[in-house]
């Protein structure tokens, strides 16, 4: 078993308010992955949750069990810690038979779940090194390995890979995911990486200065961002976010004006929008495309990259910045004047509060 | 912003005559480059500090090993009999080699026999006791800086001072006595005339006087263990007891290592503070090398520059000893840290 529950949890070092009113039901067997901007409160969260800190309101609940009073030992997670925290001056096998001694479990059960552990992460020839003997993607696994060991209800992992090169990330990133699916083990993972998070989670938690933006699956949070920040964290090139006045609103549309006069058909109902309403539209850069008529936005480019699959072009839409990825190699030079086309595209509206104006 | 910019006008105010003197020093120092080149330039530069040791280490040095071979009561050199190794045999004359008391230069014996004692047991304490106060201070507690700072501050003090102001405390009517008579009504004792007293006090004094250096050496060692080791020790339930055991003291071992070495080498030496607050006595309870070197060569009655310059020797390649296991180890943790 692995549900863990947070209820009105918060977090303050001295006049610091660091994590505000989290509320959060992770399932178990869930991987849920914490996501957002450096400093937001991910790893803070998460060691309150292990209990290397004290929460200063709220509750936390391990499988329906009160654990504020719980130390860190007792509530039965293992952490993989950012830097691995492996003990520098032990072999491979002292650092994963560390924590299993504390418990006087038999010698003979200690050297089985090393002996299973290391195959599982292939580590079974570097027993004997130390640490600093091992790569940076070996020490990785060692640290996975020492949590492994202990058969945790929950693991939770404080960006693991960010002290890896890119190629390795994204293989360790499938191999974390293939070991979720072995262990079926709860995980709680931590990342500023969107990618990260959206290749690995069964529900992206999304935090900002402390506090939750949005629960939801990966494809939840790209389809419906509950608000602008979200839309503006998930998918890579960011959303683009145009300024847009509600000129009409009929049954089941409304119709907005954008710079240069420009108007985009929305299909939306159940909303409280009026005339003359301030809003902002959001649209991703893979959902523009280009046309031939005049008729569609018309931009001038400031930057055309070619990546060879797909072409990525920085407009200027009357002062606004407006980014398209576009399928193919298109013939396209700085400084020229081209047609988008939103036609079909998922238009997502914010409101003044940047928050998503939502259809019923 | 404003004081920034006086300061930096101070600052130009007091530069200008250094300037003024460097432009002037500036024309000969080329000349003497374009005629020695950038080597001779450093020889250059560095010739007066060699002259100064040369003069203050190395021909003392070399004049005592040459005293050591001469006899006499006599200070200058030239009245000064040459007499071969006879003082190093003086050294070595006993008729029991299991009894001090037997051999010629008793004192000389009862001195390394109590040097002996003072820096097994000093230097034991003085590991425990800066050990236990660097793991304290290396905790969050109130006012650390304070502490720390009120730990440090005897190694600032002179020698001198601190056996003035232990002995300001010890003595009959001293302070120790006057807190105990006041809170116990205990009769007062005479800490520095009791022989078992006063080798503790020189023990306790010592220790208090240097542990400052090397509680700061162990804190720094404490303060570079990664914070996360002990959180990773603490999610697995790891008991205060095997932390210490398994991670900070194998962590700490090159700083520990570092300071049994200097605490040897400075035990090895010690003298001022005792001097001042024991003179040796009572009897000879606290006579150690250095200071029966002293007296053998300049204060005593009987004085035997020669007898003192040998036993000054033997001491010295005892701290040759230690001084290489030092650069040994200094030189093991460099390679370390380059790794
Ligand atoms: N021990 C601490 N004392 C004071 N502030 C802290 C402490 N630890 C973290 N913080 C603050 O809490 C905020 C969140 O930190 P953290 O959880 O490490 O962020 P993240 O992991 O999302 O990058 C930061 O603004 C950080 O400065
Ligand atoms: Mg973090």
């Amino acid at each position: 078993m692995g549900e863990i529950k947070l209820t009105d949890v918060n977090k303050s070092y001295g006049s610091v308010h660091v994590l505000k009113d989290i509320n959060l039901h992770i399932k178990d067997g869930e991987f849920v992955v914490f996501v957002g901007p450096s400093g937001c409160g991910k790893s803070t969260l998460l060691r309150t949750i292990a209990g290397l800190e004290k929460i200063t309101a709220g509750e936390i609940q391990i499988d329906r069990k009160r654990v504020n009073e719980t130390s860190a030992a007792d509530r039965g997670l293992a952490m993989v810690f950012q830097s691995y925290a492996l003990y520098p001056h032990m072999s491979v096998r002292q650092n994963l038979a560390f924590g299993l001694e504390n418990s006087s479990m038999p010698k003979a059960e200690i050297t089985e779940r090393i002996g299973e552990a290391a195959r599982m992460l292939e580590i079974d020839q570097y027993l004997d090194r130390r640490p600093g003997q091992l790569s940076g993607g070996q020490r990785q696994r060692v640290a996975i390995g020492r949590a492994i060991v202990r058969r945790p209800t929950a693991f939770l992992l404080d960006e693991p890979l960010s002290n890896l090169d890119a190629e390795l990330r994204v293989s360790t990133r499938a191999e974390i995911a293939a070991l979720h699916t072995r262990i079926g083990s709860t995980m709680i993972y931590v990342t500023h990486d969107q990618v990260e998070a959206m290749t690995l989670a069964h529900r992206i938690v999304v935090m900002r200065a402390g506090k939750i933006e949005q629960v939801g699956t990966p494809l939840d949070l790209y389809n419906e961002p509950a608000n602008r920040f979200v839309a503006g964290f998930i998918g890579a090139p960011h959303m683009n976010f145009l300024k847009a006045e509600v000129a009409a609103v009929e049954l089941g549309t409304v119709t907005l004006t954008i710079g240069g006069g420009h108007k985009l058909l929305v299909p939306l109902s159940g909303h409280k929008l009026k005339v003359g309403d301030k809003v902002t539209v959001g649209i991703r850069p893979q959902h523009i495309t280009l046309a031939a008529d005049p008729g569609s936005l018309t931009v001038k480019t400031r930057l055309v990259e070619a990546l060879g699959s797909e072409t990525v072009i920085h407009a200027d839409l009357h002062g606004e910045k407006l980014l398209a990825v576009v399928q193919g190699q298109k013939q396209i030079g700085s400084g020229d004047e081209v047609h988008f086309s939103v036609a079909g595209a998922p238009l997502h509206l914010f409101d003044e509060n940047g928050l998503r104006v939502k259809s019923a | 912003m404003t004081s920034t910019t006086t300061s930096s006008h101070l600052g130009a105010l007091l530069m200008a005559p250094v300037n003024a003197l460097m432009r002037v020093v500036d024309i000969p120092l080329r000349g003497l480059q374009k005629s020695t080149g950038i080597g001779g330039m450093a020889a250059f530069f560095l010739a007066p500090n060699m002259l100064i040791f040369g003069i203050f280490v190395l021909l003392p040095l070399f004049i005592n090993i040459v005293y050591s071979t001469t006899g006499g009561t006599a200070f200058f050199l030239s009245e000064r009999s040459f007499v071969g190794t006879e003082q190093y045999q003086r050294l070595f004359t006993c008729t029991n080699y299991l009894d001090p008391m037997s051999c010629q230069e008793d004192a000389f014996w009862t001195a390394v026999g109590n040097t002996f004692w003072f820096v097994v047991l000093q230097v034991a304490l003085m590991i425990l006791v800066s050990l236990v106060t660097a793991l304290i201070l290396n905790r969050d507690l109130i006012g650390r800086s304070f502490w720390r700072a009120v730990f440090f501050f005897p190694v600032l003090l002179s020698p001198v001072v601190v056996g003035l102001i232990w002995k300001w405390i010890l003595q009959r009517q001293g302070l120790l006595n006057f807190i105990l008579y006041e809170i116990g009504n205990v009769t007062p004792y005479t800490w520095l005339t009791d022989r078992n007293w006063t080798f503790i006090a020189t023990i306790g004094v010592s220790i208090w006087a240097h542990m400052g250096l090397y509680t700061l050496i162990l804190l720094a060692g404490l303060q570079a263990i990664p914070k996360d080791l002990y959180e990773a020790a603490e999610m697995d339930g790891t008991k205060p007891a095997r932390v210490f055991w398994r991670i900070t003291l194998p962590l700490l071992a090159p700083n520990l290592l570092v300071v049994v070495v200097l605490a040897l080498i400075k035990a090895v030496q010690i003298f001022d503070e005792v001097y001042v607050l024991t003179g040796g006595g009572p009897g000879t309870s606290t006579l150690y090398l250095t200071q029966y070197i002293y007296e053998t060569g300049f204060a005593s009655a009987l004085r035997n520059p020669g007898l003192a310059a040998a036993a000054s020797i033997l001491m010295g390649l005892v701290l040759v000893v230690l001084t290489l296991m030092q650069l040994g180890l200094g030189r093991k943790n460099e390679n370390k840290g380059k790794r």
